[in-house]
């Protein structure tokens, strides 16, 4: 192979490595500007990952729903979990399906595993991930906690959602953004 | 040149077996080759400085620096990416030194890492360690061909090792086989292939000789769950190795570099004393199988049995070595495990005494001491694990005991005394000659 071909190969590898984060950058610019916005509420808890840095993992309330489809005992792969807004502005489930539904209904993708009930569905909804700064989020997780067992206050992830594509914005304890929070808890016991 | 090669002339010219004139063109002669040579340490300083500045990047970018708005941390997350590029075009474009080409590319791997991880840190995208090890190792694979580079191959068999433990072990969540490792793994081979061919002397390829039988030691593990079957498939795994480190281009090198015999040799071993013990065959009759499973294993075993027919009709093998068969026994007994547990127990513990004698034999032949007291230690290993084993009484196994370390000295004693005869055979020669 000559010189020329190495330098195009090489050239169409870079435009490559380039393209894969842009994608990705593209596809979560693209939700969070034109995708509806969804309230999840949830409690963090923080583990750490070599090269992404600190996050805290989000355990979302919502995580099974009683369906109509059956033959849900021993099912495990993708499930297409249709969304609502309740009276209070958190998202609920209107349906949770193994296919897509012909609907105009927003709808994320979630992993589904241990189920045991023909009609109930277990799942893991897959924006479960905030990274945080590394000295934030231990705290985070302590300060949550602390907040909802010492009072009414409610912990939420902020997440744009448009055709199966959901973007985890940012998580919020009332209406505070847990940024915020987290430093106000810091100075507090200092 | 180096200094011992320096005092090593001082001391012949001493002793009056080289004259002066000799030793002057040896001299002149290493240094003219050591001009030829591109120089190691600046490759080696290179390639350390991008690695530290790379890794450098990564953990900067880990703080996760939230005050900073989204749009300028997602400039900022290129900037390493575009830095690393130029300077790989730039070394290919300009057919730069090694120290370039190998330092570049090493940066180049580390900044698509610092890349990625920071957009998915900005955007909270999901997915765990493997999915993001994955992107990584597979959009940065081509940089091994395409700038020839010997790091590129080194971090991406670490990477794709990494991937595949994190994906099949199942540390976070359930597990899951990692096929794509063998695509990654196969990716290499051409690369290593083509490096025995044409330099099978250099560094990389001694390093390449231990890496990639590491590699594939430390994640079989991940396509099996089956309890004896794993023991079986690593079996083949370990006897496939042996039987390569016995081809010429190996076997010709020093046994330092040749860790496919090594890793072989060692992995058959402590595999088989394992065997030596009741449990594993007794579960053996009762295991069922994946299909998959038995595939894997039945292509290690002909893969083994292939390489043995090949060193066989291209007369590689100069005598008899039961390590090298070894595997096929076991496999043997595998099959027939239904005669009954106790016959399988017997003949492995048979087998493994037969080994260890049998590397006594090889280290004695070969006047090495390392591959005699291996023989011995085998053989030990055995004892001791029938010493909390069996219903064999003290006397019996204090016997046993004493025979095998009697064994030790004398089997020792015999080598220094071989070693000695053939000293003094050879300087009595030398006399005869002058």
């Amino acid at each position: 192979m000559n010189k020329s071909i190495y330098i195009t190969l090489l050239f169409l590898l870079f435009a490559v490595q380039l393209f894969i984060p842009a994608q990705m950058i593209y596809e979560q610019e693209d939700t969070l500007d034109t995708g509806t916005a969804y309230k999840f509420k949830t409690a963090p808890i923080d583990p750490s990952d070599p090269f992404r840095g600190k996050y805290i993992v989000l355990n979302y309330e919502m995580n099974s729903f009683e369906t109509n489809e059956e033959d849900w005992s021993d099912y495990s792969g993708k499930v297409f979990v249709y969304l609502k807004t309740d009276a209070e502005g958190f998202a609920t489930i209107k349906n949770v399906s193994k296919t897509l539904i012909d609907t105009s209904d927003e709808y994320v993708i979630a992993e589904s595993k241990y189920n045991y009930n023909d009609t109930k569905v277990n799942f893991d909804l897959p924006f479960d991930r905030y990274y945080m700064n590394e000295n934030k989020a231990y705290d985070a997780e302590i300060s949550v906690r602390k907040a909802q067992v010492d009072t009414t206050k409610i912990c939420y992830g902020l997440v744009f959602v448009k055709d199966g594509t959901a973007v985890l914005d940012n998580v919020f304890i009332d209406e505070t953004p847990i940024q915020e929070f987290v430093e106000e808890y810091q100075e507090g016991i200092q | 040149m180096n200094s011992k090669l320096e005092r090593q002339l001082a001391e012949l010219l001493e002793a009056d077996i080289i004259n002066s004139d000799t030793a002057q063109k040896i001299t002149a002669f290493y240094r003219t080759k050591d001009e030829n040579k591109p120089n190691r340490l600046f490759t080696i300083f290179g390639v350390l400085g991008a690695l530290l500045s790379g890794l450098g990047i990564i953990l900067i970018i880990a703080h996760n620096w939230d005050d900073m708005p989204r749009n300028i941390k997602t400039i900022f997350a290129f900037i390493p990416l575009l830095f690393g590029q130029i300077a790989c075009g730039y070394s290919l474009i300009k057919k730069k030194s090694t120290t370039w080409i190998e330092s570049s590319a090493t940066f180049l791997i580390l900044a698509v890492g610092a890349t990625i991880s920071l957009v998915s840190q900005i955007y909270n995208i999901p997915g765990d360690l493997s999915n993001f090890l994955l992107v990584w190792t597979i959009i940065t694979a081509p940089l091994i061909y395409l700038l020839r580079s010997n790091l590129a191959v080194i971090i991406h068999l670490v990477l794709a090792t990494w991937y595949a433990c994190y994906s099949g072990y199942s540390f976070n969540s359930s597990g899951h086989v990692p096929w794509l490792y063998l695509v990654l793994f196969a990716w290499v081979i051409p690369y290593y292939v083509l490096l025995q061919k044409q330099k099978p002397e250099t560094n990389i390829a001694g390093v390449l000789n231990w890496l990639l039988p590491l590699s594939l030691v430390i994640v079989l593990g991940t396509f099996t769950n089956g309890d004896t079957l794993l023991f079986l498939m690593y079996i083949g795994l370990f006897g496939l190795f042996y039987n390569l480190g016995q081809l010429s281009i190996f076997k010709n090198q020093k046994l330092r570099r040749n860790g496919f015999t090594i890793v072989g040799s060692l992995g058959t071993i402590f595999l088989l004393t394992i065997l030596t013990f009741e449990w594993f065959w007794k579960d053996s009759i009762k295991e069922t199988y994946d299909q998959i499973e038995v595939l894997i294993t039945c292509i290690l075993f002909l893969a083994g049995i292939a390489t043995l027919a090949y060193l066989h009709l291209k007369k590689q093998v100069q005598s008899f070595n039961l390590f090298q068969y070894a595997f096929l026994i076991i496999g043997l007994l595998y099959l027939t495990r239904g005669i009954g547990s106790v016959y399988g127990i017997v003949a492995t513990n048979l087998l493994v005494a037969a080994l260890g004698l049998f590397a006594v034999r090889i280290g004695i032949n070969k006047s090495s001491y390392g591959i005699l007291n291996y023989g011995l230690l085998i053989i030990t290993a055995l004892i001791i694990c029938r010493f909390f084993d069996t219903n064999l009484d003290f006397i019996f196994r204090g016997i046993l005991f004493i025979a095998v370390g009697a064994g030790f000295f004398f089997a020792n004693y015999l080598l220094i005394k071989k070693q000695r005869k053939t000293a003094l055979s050879s300087t009595s020669n030398t006399q005869n000659h002058e």
